[in-house]
């Protein structure tokens, strides 16, 4: 026991859950903006499948990266605007619309991979990955001067591209929801709609924008499964982390930095789950962790927030009474 | 708009959703086909298209198919339960994903039952009670393993304001996973080479009702049963109606004296227990033994079912009976044209965007309107047209 715990406290287990945080924490971002905005987009999960699988065909066939990843990030985006159209102009339940684009992400994916590479026609798991060339995954950076610092040095450098960015983005969203004029106009619309329209904020404008950045987010997200993550493309690859960046979004209250923390112990969780199955406990009785970490984190927050609210109310009555 | 106007308007939109789906669809089958010129693409698109619409009935030349009509109507029987299950939770505005997980843990649990409760004792007896009580058993044990499984969401739900849709989710994958680890280690036939368990005892079978292998059993007539409870229960009963006004106005159901908590749970609660049971029955009725690697997919289509008859379960059949003829036409597609069956998903997607569209062609019913008001107009007395506003 102890001696796994020493082997689990290691560099390397802290670089391992950085890493694994990062599509977490794309997804989260695009929840916590989307949010702001009043939309609860559940198809994040089915954005990052169709981005990944893009981005990892268009790295392949331009024999690029940057190629890759700015066509995930554009698939992404158009993903997300269609949802718009059917969510706000057709009035499709924004939920059912977001269960259809996770029914596309899943097995439409599968169709367009077979219809598109022929690759995988027979096999019960159809991946992308003989197509993938590790000149085409997204490089790692090693930070200078960071990287001679003994372990935080191991935990912080040499992570991919997107690792850095992702956190960079909690700031950045941050940013743009608190101090910027259109992240004002977002948050209104969110908070109330009509209030917002009545002093001359384009409601369906600025819904546009936040499920085209929420987009955006899951593109980051997608092109980081595919093209650092994994090796290519494959079937359901995503495995719930759009839903469980959903619950990190609730339990970080829907802001940035909160949200960065919740997505951070999920990270955490799988990669403890996976350092387990890599001691010889069993895969599927490690793979659900970090499912039921989320389940039992809402149920914490949920806990701990009405016990808040409630100590609130009641020294709200007690100044009320005097 | 009177009532019959207002019905065909909603068939004119679904059929025109059911098209627009369709040319999608063909033009992913274009793109799919092999074939060298525009020409020889054209006539392998309309060669594929022809299994997808009119093969999963009609053979080429030699008419109707029995076989793959049974087919279908077998492949019914587990969506009609995940239909109902959905359309009960999401009537309540539940938003509940964990279909996928109940049915799997519906299966899961009823072959468990029919493999380690003893039945053989009775059975010597009487083949016919034993056989009816065991089967009994496993689908009640499938039936209320689901039911406290979406306790889970549900309390969650009615008590701290959770989010059921996450909560679902996350339970459907480690259901998946808690099933996958027993039958690999605890549960497995270890003298087979494919991961499956022992084989069911033969009186927890459900009997085939036409005995040509498309694995039709009375589990169809079962299903088709609760098609009608569901309805009596949604609405003629009193928990239906409060069900449905929760959906409708939450804050009527408060103002009227209902406890909307209680409502939440219930909701899902027989929505875990219907799925549960479609789940039991496709396990008992299909197969000799559990060996699912994987989610089965009924819970998806069971909310397309739900969609396409909007949350009404007298709908649920037809609509279960269309999305099992459209898979078995993609299953034709892809054994016959080479076009890779998950076209079903896309079509699927569509499908129900479209239907659940309330925007979509809304000028065409503002067209109708117009006309039914001016209609009432000129008839004297314009009451039909205040009556519409």
């Amino acid at each position: 026991m102890l001696d796994f715990l020493q082997t689990l406290f290691r560099a390397d287990f802290f670089f391992s859950i950085l890493r694994i945080t990062t599509p977490i924490l794309f997804a989260t971002l695009a929840a916590v903006i989307v949010e702001k905005a009043g939309i609860s987009n559940i198809g994040l999960e089915g954005i990052m499948m169709i981005s990944a699988l893009f981005g990892s065909l268009c790295a392949y066939w331009a024999s690029s990266w940057i190629a890759g990843l700015l066509a995930a990030l554009l698939v992404g985006v158009l993903v997300a605007l269609l949802m718009g159209v059917f969510a706000f102009n057709l009035k499709t339940d924004v939920i059912l619309v977001g269960i259809a684009v996770n029914m596309i992400g899943s097995g439409g994916t599968l169709f367009l991979v077979k219809v598109i590479t022929n690759l995988t026609e027979g096999k019960a798991l159809a991946s992308t990955t003989s197509l993938a060339v590790s000149a085409n995954q997204i490089p790692s950076i090693s930070i200078p001067l960071i990287r001679d610092i003994p372990l935080v040095g191991e935990i912080l450098s040499g992570h991919s591209l997107l690792t850095y960015l992702a956190f960079a983005l909690v700031f950045v969203t941050w940013v743009l929801l608190y101090k910027t004029a259109p992240g004002l106009n977002l948050r209104a619309v969110g908070e109330n709609p009509h209030a917002a329209s009545s002093v001359g904020v384009s409601v369906l404008k600025m819904r546009y924008v936040a499920i085209g950045l929420s987009g955006l987010m899951a593109g980051f997200g997608g092109a980081f499964m595919s093209m650092s993550y994994a090796a290519g493309w494959s079937q359901d690859m995503v495995a719930g982390r759009g839903f469980i960046a959903l619950a990190a979004q609730a339990m970080g209250g829907g802001e940035p930095l909160g949200s960065m923390f919740s997505a951070l112990l999920f990270g955490f969780a799988q990669a403890f789950g996976i350092k387990l199955s890599s001691k010889g406990v069993d895969s599927n009785l490690a793979s659900p962790i970090p499912y039921v970490v989320t389940i039992l984190g809402l149920l914490f927050f949920a806990l701990f927030k009405r016990r808040s609210g409630s100590l609130r109310h009641r020294a709200h009555k007690k100044g009320a009474s005097k | 708009m009177n009532k019959t106007r207002q019905l065909s308007f909603r068939l004119v939109r679904g059929t025109v959703a059911i098209l627009i789906a369709l040319l999608v669809a063909m033009v992913l089958v274009f793109i799919s086909v092999e074939g060298d010129s525009i020409a020889d693409k054209f006539s392998a698109t309309a060669g594929a298209l022809r299994n997808l619409l009119i093969a999963p009935l009609f053979d080429e030349g030699a008419g109707f198919n029995l076989k793959r009509l049974t087919d279908i109507l077998a492949a019914m029987i587990p969506t009609i339960f995940t239909g109902l299950s959905v359309c009960v939770m999401f009537s309540a505005n539940e938003f509940n994903l964990g279909g996928e997980g109940s049915a799997m843990l519906g299966a899961f649990s009823a072959a468990m039952g029919a493999i380690y409760i003893p039945f053989a004792g009775l059975a010597s007896f009487s083949v016919g009670l034993a056989t009816g009580l065991h089967i009994l058993l496993c689908l009640l044990i499938a039936a209320v393993s689901c039911a406290l499984m979406m306790l889970i969401p549900a309390v969650l739900k009615a008590k701290l304001q959770v989010s059921e849709m996450v909560c679902s989710l996350m339970l459907n994958y480690v259901v998946m996973y808690v099933i996958k680890y027993l039958m690999n280690t605890h549960l497995a036939d270890k003298s087979k080479g494919l991961i499956q368990s022992f084989a069911f005892q033969p009186t927890a079978q459900i009997p085939q009702l036409v005995d040509n292998g498309s694995k039709l059993s009375w589990g169809f007539v079962i299903a088709l049963g609760f098609v009608g409870i569901t309805a009596l229960f949604m609405y003629r009963s009193r928990w239906g109606y409060a069900i449905r006004m929760l959906g409708f106005n939450k804050d009527f159901v408060k103002y009227a004296g209902i406890r909307s908590g209680s409502m939440i749970v219930l909701s899902q609660l027989v929505g875990g227990l219907l799925a549960g049971l479609g789940g039991g029955i496709i396990m008992l009725g299909r197969y000799t033994t559990f060996s699912w690697g994987a989610l089965p997919g009924y819970g998806w289509t069971g909310i397309t079912i739900a969609i396409l008859a909007g949350n009404n379960p007298i709908f649920v059949p037809f609509a279960a009976f269309f999305m099992a003829y459209l898979n078995k036409g993609c299953d034709l597609m892809a054994t016959y044209a080479g076009v890779p069956s998950q076209l079903i998903d896309i079509l699927q997607a569509l499908i129900f965007l479209f239907f659940a569209a309330e925007q979509f062609l809304s000028r065409y019913r503002q067209k109708l309107v117009v006309r039914s008001a001016q209609k009432g107009l000129s008839a004297g007395g314009g009451k039909e047209a205040r009556a519409d506003a």
